[in-house]
């Protein structure tokens, strides 16, 4: 058996780097919507100051490479506040902040969708701010989002092909290393490529159920 | 912890370079995405099944690969078939195959938006559905996809930051050295974060402007 | 000659014109009447081709539109005027006009401007020429219209209700020129609601009802007691058209 040939351990490689792909994706999307929605309420609460500078934030993560934002925190921060930062932190940091910052303007147009009508209707019978946000809006708004949420995720799935470059052990990452070893590079990026595709198909796939779900309550069932 | 941006001035001129290789690469990338999407746009809304199978599927494909993957299998791929190019020109092919999917379906909604009648009528003048095509169609579905055009080329921008990783010395490439020798990663990548947010807000605008200019004539009523 | 026989069309279930004949001689001005549904624009529609027969033979000039070859040649014998205009957004009124002439029949583009800004002055738009569709009003577009099916010198002019979407004051405009191209001896085929108007301008009236072609008569007979209005149908299609 020659050194570059496919072994059946290559296999089990694939999956770690699945296992890390899809493990950082969700860690990172959990954190990313929890932030995100955190950030559009300051702004529904209107608070001075601080929704000026989310604004800035978020636009600045939004109009900037992923690349060059995992290269300030995992080769910048280090350096800047004199800290450890392993590859693994970088990449949970990096695209936690950069869902976090899609999921901000997701947020804020799906409450901007429900008319100001209903609220102010909302808040004319004496209910809080909160209230409003929790009984009126969060429901509707959940049900608004979910279109651009599933597109969000099926392209945020893809960007953490991005952290293969500072390191992390994730499907690139193996694919780069089975590529150096076998000098197939068209079967390598082959697989790799059909392992996306597989996983960004069943995101969108869960996406359009959740969605018809959701519209199911929110729909006129008829007679 | 203080941030000094002066340590840069010495390197302007050096990532100026980088620059001017990241507007080279984008400039031609989105022609040749251009030229892509309206390829595959016209290829699917041809009467082949077999050429609208083939075109969807080239779609759905480069949009649900992460980048970096597609540049990998071209950079490594090509010279497996014996295909010896340099890494500008994989980035550019790759910038436009990938680009062009997304432009492809910008494209082809702006066609179908286009009112029927309109075509009817270039028919019965006698123009040719090639001419029809080029002369009306393509002409009439761009200035209406000048914005949702617009946004295929900001990613494009922030795209072709990826080409950094196949030894091409774009923006991104030429800051990673920067970074190295001046020690001071943080306040140059900082710098290159603005430096992007700012090209691709600039880029916006002119495209504001653009869509403006170019949807003047269509604007109902702009002089009575 | 444009030359109907026994023309059928279907659009699924329904059929929309059935057995229809009809000829129509170089000089001639022809209007089709009917109420809306009646297959009067699918007519005009089968003679420029963008429908495709169930039946039948539509000739012009003795060039089948059926067949692919010949309905370029076709096509080149007649001009369209649509209903809603059509004109292409992003081109000015000269363009409009130039587009065919310089693309198909290959004329020099200076000289089809100069015929263009001729075509244009003639209707009154000399003014407009550089103007861009959205920047004229609709008789101003339907006048650009008339000028674009002209530019390609044809034999016969299909009017598919070229009035219909403009109001009165407009509706004059056109049909002025109208009225002058009829007297200038232009073959015109036209379909319309302007009961009046045929009457004055047209050689021959003939009368859709539900996709059949049941009168065709010379105007004065068509309008006449004991002529086309001896035709129930015809009768209270007129009175109809009258009253509203």
């Amino acid at each position: 058996m020659r050194y570059t040939d496919f072994t059946p351990f290559d296999l089990v490689l694939l999956a770690q780097g699945l296992g890390v792909t899809i493990g950082l994706f969700l860690a990172t999307t959990v954190i990313g919507l929890f932030i995100g929605t955190a950030l559009a309420v300051i702004r529904f609460y209107r608070v001075p100051v601080l929704t000026q500078v989310v604004t800035f934030i978020t636009e600045l993560l939004k109009n900037s490479p992923v690349l060059v934002q995992l290269f300030l925190v995992f080769f910048g921060l280090p350096a800047f506040l004199r800290i450890n930062v392993t590859p693994v932190e970088a990449a949970v940091i990096t695209m936690s902040g950069n869902t976090a910052a899609f999921i901000y303007v997701i947020a804020v147009s799906a409450i901007e969708s429900i008319g100001r009508d209903q609220i102010e209707a909302a808040r004319v019978f004496g209910l809080t701010r909160w209230q409003v946000l929790r009984h009126i809006i969060a429901p509707q708004a959940t049900a608004f989002a979910i279109g651009p949420l599933t597109g969000l995720l099926v392209n945020q799935l893809q960007v953490t092909s991005l952290i293969s470059v500072i390191g992390v052990m994730d499907l690139t990452k193996i694919g780069n290393t089975l590529n150096l070893r076998t000098l197939q590079p068209f079967i390598v990026w082959a697989v790799v490529g059909v392992l996306y595709y597989l996983c960004a198909k069943l995101i969108a796939w869960l996406g359009s159920r959740l969605e018809t779900r959701l519209r199911a309550h929110t729909a006129w069932k008829g007679l | 912890m203080r941030l000094d941006l002066s340590i840069l001035v010495p390197h302007l001129g050096f990532l100026a370079e980088g620059a001017l290789l990241t507007a080279q690469a984008c400039g031609l990338a989105l022609i040749g995405s251009l030229i892509m999407g309206a390829l595959v746009a016209i290829a699917r809304t041809s009467s082949s099944r077999a050429i609208r199978g083939v075109a969807f599927a080239y779609v759905d494909l480069f949009r649900n690969v992460p980048f970096i993957v597609q540049l990998f299998f071209f950079y490594y791929g090509l010279p497996e078939l014996g295909i010896y190019i340099d890494a500008f020109t994989t980035g550019v092919i790759s910038l436009s195959i990938a680009g062009g999917a997304f432009a492809s379906d910008v494209i082809r909604s702006g066609i179908l938006a286009i009112d029927p009648g309109i075509i009817e009528a270039a028919e019965v003048s006698g123009l040719s559905r090639r001419k029809t095509f080029t002369r009306i169609v393509l002409p009439i579905a761009l200035r209406t996809s000048v914005r949702p055009l617009g946004s295929v080329f900001i990613n494009l921008i922030l795209t072709s930051s990826i080409l950094s990783t196949i030894t091409l010395n774009e923006l991104t490439g030429t800051a990673k050295i920067v970074a190295s020798d001046t020690f001071k990663p943080f306040e140059v990548y900082v710098v290159l974060l603005v430096v992007y947010a700012a090209l691709t807000y600039l880029v916006s605008i002119l495209i504001g402007l653009l869509h403006k200019r170019l949807n003047r004539d269509l604007v109902e009523g702009a002089v009575a | 000659m444009i030359k109907a026989e026994n023309v059928k069309k279907v659009f699924g279930p329904v059929t929309v014109l059935e057995d229809v004949n009809l000829t129509v001689n170089p000089g001639e001005v022809v209007s089709i009447l009917g109420s809306s549904g009646s297959g009067k624009s699918t007519l005009i529609r089968c003679i420029n081709g963008l429908e495709r027969l169930d039946g039948g033979k539509i000739t012009v000039d003795d060039f089948d539109v059926s067949k692919p070859r010949e309905l370029a040649e076709a096509r080149k014998r007649s001009g369209t005027v649509f209903q809603l205009f059509n004109l292409y957004p992003h081109m000015t009124a000269v363009e409009n006009v130039t587009l065919a002439p310089i693309e198909v029949l290959k004329r020099p583009k200076a000289e089809a401007e100069k015929e263009a800004r001729a075509l244009l002055a003639s209707v009154g738009l000399s003014e407009r020429a550089d103007a861009y569709p959205a920047q004229l009003s609709g008789g101003q577009r339907q006048r650009v219209g008339i000028c674009r099916a002209l530019a390609m010198k044809p034999r016969y002019l299909l009017l598919d209700e070229v009035t219909s979407a403009l109001d009165p004051e407009m509706t004059a405009e056109v049909l002025n020129i109208l009225a002058k191209l009829a007297e200038e001896g232009t073959t015109m085929v036209f379909v319309t609601h302007e009961i009046e108007f045929a009457r004055q301008i047209s050689d021959r009236v003939v009368f859709l009802e539900k996709g059949r072609l049941v009168v065709d008569l010379p105007t004065e007979q068509f309008f006449a007691e004991d002529g086309g209005m001896a035709n129930p149908r015809v009768a209270q299609f007129l009175s109809k058209m009258r009253k509203d």
